[in-house]
């Protein structure tokens, strides 16, 4: 079963693989959405009673804060010393976390699913991709990359079981992708995809690879050893993808 | 020109070592051009030089007409060590030396300073792609991985078209 859901600014497409119920299909979806739609509620930088923005001005102290939001506050200060600055919460001035909540609120959402008794899905949030077990038919989900100059077409075809897939790109916001250590836009990469078992963090690295430029694609060759592989394709079109890469075999 | 360059060392996953293998495969047929297309150089404060970096070489005017060597003159090869130019790629900035000896090519070095990165340096960790293998594919897929910020720009992607059809 397939849904297509408006939420945090995006949209999120889900598809469970699962042979169950259609009513059980649909309930899980059903609380799936919900919870997204209360991530958007609790961590929306756009409404003034969200969790994240009354922290922000002060109405909220950290010990008054809840649990999710301090396990956020925490991951984004640790991807900002794993990534050299490169991911910053704070890259726009006031907090802002949207960058890990994307990725973190789609984990949650596939751990929940799993839980429930949902072990084939995948949750794409605004072109990031969370795989869990097998995709249609038994075999493992197809993602196509997309091709950072012909947005019709793909650059890459992964075969992906279990995890995440995250793309972030100079294509859709011009050079306001913001290289936050050095304090200008970023240029040299104009798309990176990571391939790796947890969404928020590849989507994380997608990001700072990217803010970082050309030497980014060291900074990624460096990632395999934690188990995110990735590709990367230069503003001049040279493309680069790590040996491990799951580039699907066959082209059909 | 820069890019035809980087596209050559970027070709190999040693990108040193492939430059090197290319120049000593066939170094007669490598012309001083081709040289400078690979930034080569001549160094001001390489290692010494076997014989003479900057003069041409002091054999050539006294020497009993080693024919081969005479060839090879003509085709550019002067003897000393060339330094290249620092290039950065994904391994770091490497710079390849090679050395001249007789109008060939005796040995090609590459350093990694490792200068401007910190941590291990995997030369293999990423494989480098040149830019032609940047093919647009269109096999059937299941979800698309890519940068779709907005709502807006969800409409125009090709995930939007996959959820269309297997709604």
């Amino acid at each position: 079963m397939r849904h297509v859901e408006e939420v945090m600014g995006t949209v999120v497409s889900i598809e469970l693989a699962d042979d169950l119920p259609t009513p059980r299909l649909q309930a899980l979806i059903d609380s799936t959405c919900a919870w997204l739609h209360e991530v958007d509620a609790r961590f929306s930088t756009y409404s003034d009673d969200s969790e994240v923005c009354r922290f922000r001005r002060g109405a909220l102290t950290l010990e008054d804060c809840s649990a999710d939001l301090r396990l956020v506050l925490d991951r984004c200060a640790d991807l900002w010393r794993d990534t050299g600055g490169y991911f910053d919460a704070y890259a726009g001035g006031p907090l802002d976390p949207s960058g890990y909540v994307k990725g973190w609120s789609v984990e949650v959402a596939s751990q929940r699913l799993a839980d429930a008794g949902s072990t084939r899905h995948h949750i794409g949030a605004g072109g990031d991709l969370r795989m869990r077990g097998s995709g249609p038919g038994g075999r493992p989900w197809r993602v196509g990359v997309r091709h950072p100059w012909e947005a019709d077409k793909l650059a890459w075809v992964l075969s992906v079981t279990d995890g995440a897939v995250a793309t972030s790109g100079t294509y859709e916001r011009g050079t306001h992708v913001w290289n936050p250590v050095a304090g200008k836009p970023a240029s040299g990469l104009r798309s990176v995809t990571v391939v790796g078992p947890d969404l928020a963090v590849a989507d994380a690295y997608a990001t700072a690879a990217l803010a970082m430029g050309e030497p980014g694609l060291t900074w990624l060759a460096e990632r395999v050893a934690e188990g995110y592989e990735s590709a990367a394709v230069t503003d001049d079109g040279r493309a680069f993808t790590s040996p491990g890469l799951p580039i699907a075999s066959d082209s059909e | 020109m820069r890019r035809s360059t980087a596209a050559a060392v970027g070709t190999l996953t040693g990108a040193a070592l492939i430059l090197g293998v290319r120049l000593s495969v066939q170094p007669a047929a490598v012309p001083v051009p081709a040289a400078a297309d690979s930034g080569l150089e001549e160094p001001e404060t390489g290692e010494p030089a076997p014989s003479g970096s900057k003069k041409p070489s002091g054999k050539k005017p006294g020497d009993s007409a080693d024919a081969g060597g005479a060839q090879n003159e003509q085709a550019g090869l002067k003897a000393g060590t060339y330094k290249g130019k620092a290039v950065q790629n994904p391994y770091g900035t490497v710079t390849v030396t090679i050395k001249v000896a007789d109008g060939k090519i005796t040995a090609a070095d590459a350093t990694f300073p490792n200068k401007d990165f910190s941590g291990t340096i995997n030369p293999k960790a990423v494989a480098t792609l040149n830019s032609s293998t940047l093919k647009a594919q269109s096999a059937k897929v299941d979800a698309v991985s890519g940068a779709t910020f907005t709502s807006q720009s969800y409409v125009t992607s090709l995930q939007a078209a996959l959820d269309k059809a297997g709604a």
